[in-house]
């Protein structure tokens, strides 16, 4: 049954990519939609790239193993997204108008000159291909039982491929408009079947679970997921480029209100079906599972057949909304930023070829594959002193940007392997040296390196 | 003014880790008001 709900779903989601491919003439066109994006449809391709198969898998088990402190990182996420936005994406949606850009690193081009907007793309290819492999590894072990797994990742990998190639930013938009929608409803069912399953609701069962912090959300840990969730709407290139897509001032203002709806109702949704799965685990109900991601895939062999399948099937929208988002993105920064070229057919290579090294990438599933797409938010952060810099700072220029982006990486790398971190989470130690160096050597830029 | 907002909201979202410690949805409950209000905030008074 879940073949023939996929084979559905990959039609609906094709015919719209198929629909989407007129009007395509320039790379404005292809990666940003030339601008045109109403408000509804940029907040929900905004929601459905944020929102990955963690959220249904991997927030599910958190909540299931670690209590309501997974709610609270997931909405410090929320309110640190709503509080960038509403103050940054009005100024970075203006400046992408009147400036013509089309990539992320057409922000650092402005300020700090081409070659960082160069050394960028490729600090966010290192970041985000492990991550956005991780999602075609997601999607091959959901679809196990009908195929083996390198068959999954090329699967994973063609979808991605087509849908963005055929239309670019207006179908991949329009794909997660649809997923978006169905991923909503596919969170809302599960609880109440969840609900009902339940003996009694007697919550205090949960002990600390239900309080922060507690044996699993110490202080340290706490901001260690946190902070670097907090600039994810800065920081991950995905979701700045979708701040240049909406057609107007006001439909921009509309996609931040109703992204910060649906990911305040999504959070809350996915956090109580964990909540709900540990309460019944505490009633006997539900066998108690020590892997959290294994939480939610034993939920769905409990739940009656036609849902099991439409929530499996939310959770592969869910892993392959975010990975075409992410690949087309990086298309735009390798066509633009890192090769100058600004033809469709370059950024249409581009998306096959970025799709084929993360299919490789995940096909090979190397131990640390996890890792890094952990890190990925964490390496991310080291450009936030340069996204800051363009709009409050007159100092630091292109010397400074490269040497900030290259520390600020090396070290998250080094940390993250060697754990010489003092007990302070590394995404604090990649803040302040990302800070740091950005502050040194743009003293140093100032005085020693004339910028002709 | 922002930063007094940003201090406020990240103040309001610290709460229960020093200040509700009962077994029961008090802390989860409170966590979505607080995100709820900011949101109702930035849509009617912000913008």
């Amino acid at each position: 049954m879940f073949i023939y709900a996929l084979i559905l779903y990959l039609i609906i989601g094709t015919a719209i990519a198929f629909f989407a491919t007129k009007r395509i003439s320039t790379d404005e066109e292809y990666f940003i939609a030339g601008r045109r994006v109403g408000g509804i449809i940029s907040a929900l391709t905004y929601a459905a790239t944020t929102y990955s198969a963690f959220m249904m898998i991997g927030l599910v088990g958190l909540t299931y193993l670690s209590g309501v402190g997974a709610l609270g990182f997931e909405l410090f996420y929320l309110v640190g997204t709503l509080m960038l936005l509403s103050y940054y994406a009005p100024k970075i949606w203006k400046m992408s108008k009147e400036k013509g850009l089309v990539t992320p690193g057409d922000l650092f081009t402005v300020r700090y000159g081409p070659r960082v907007a160069k050394v960028l793309a490729v600090v966010v290819a290192l970041a985000l291909i492990p991550y956005t492999s991780l999602q075609f590894v997601g999607i091959s072990l959901l679809l196990s039982r009908e195929i083996d797994f390198a068959s999954g990742i090329i699967f994973s990998a063609i979808i991605t491929a087509l849908w963005a190639f055929l239309g670019g930013m207006r179908s991949v938009a329009w794909t997660d408009a649809i997923s978006g929608v169905f991923m909503m409803f596919m969170a809302i069912l599960p609880i109440f079947y969840a609900f009902q399953m339940l003996p009694d609701r007697d919550f205090s069962k949960l002990g600390e679970l239900l309080y922060v912090p507690n044996s699993f959300w110490r202080y340290d840990v706490f901001i260690a997921y946190t902070l670097p969730w907090f600039f994810f709407a800065l920081t991950n290139p995905q979701v700045v480029q979708r701040i240049f897509i909406p057609k107007d001032i006001k439909s921009l203002k509309r996609m931040v209100i109703l992204f910060g709806f649906y990911g305040l109702f999504y959070t809350v949704f996915v956090t109580f079906i964990g909540l709900q799965l540990r309460l019944l685990t505490e009633y006997g109900v539900f066998p108690r599972i020590s892997d959290r991601d294994l939480v939610m895939p034993k939920f769905l062999e409990l739940l009656p057949p036609w849902l099991s399948v439409l929530v499996a099937l939310s959770i592969f929208a869910a892993a392959i909304t975010t990975a075409d988002s992410i690949v087309l993105t990086l298309s735009s920064m390798f066509t633009r930023d890192l090769l100058n070229n600004r033809s469709v057919l370059a950024g249409r290579i581009l998306v096959v070829l970025t799709t084929v090294a993360i299919a490789v990438f995940a096909i090979q599933r190397p131990a640390y594959i996890v890792d890094l797409a952990v890190m990925s938010s964490t390496i991310l952060l080291c450009q936030l002193p340069l996204i800051l810099g363009i709009f409050h700072w007159n100092f630091g220029k292109e010397f400074s940007a490269i040497v900030t982006l290259i520390t600020g990486f090396s070290i998250a790398i080094f940390l993250y392997y060697t754990k010489l971190t003092l007990g302070i989470p590394i995404p604090v130690w990649v803040l302040i040296f990302s800070f740091a160096v950005f502050f040194l050597s743009a003293e140093i830029e100032k005085r020693f390196i004339v910028h002709t | 003014m922002r930063l007094f907002e940003a201090l406020v909201v990240i103040i309001a979202m610290c709460v229960p880790f020093v200040a509700m410690k009962s077994s029961d949805l008090t802390a989860y409950i409170y966590w979505t008001l607080v995100s709820a209000a900011y949101l109702i905030f930035i849509a009617l008074r912000r913008w």
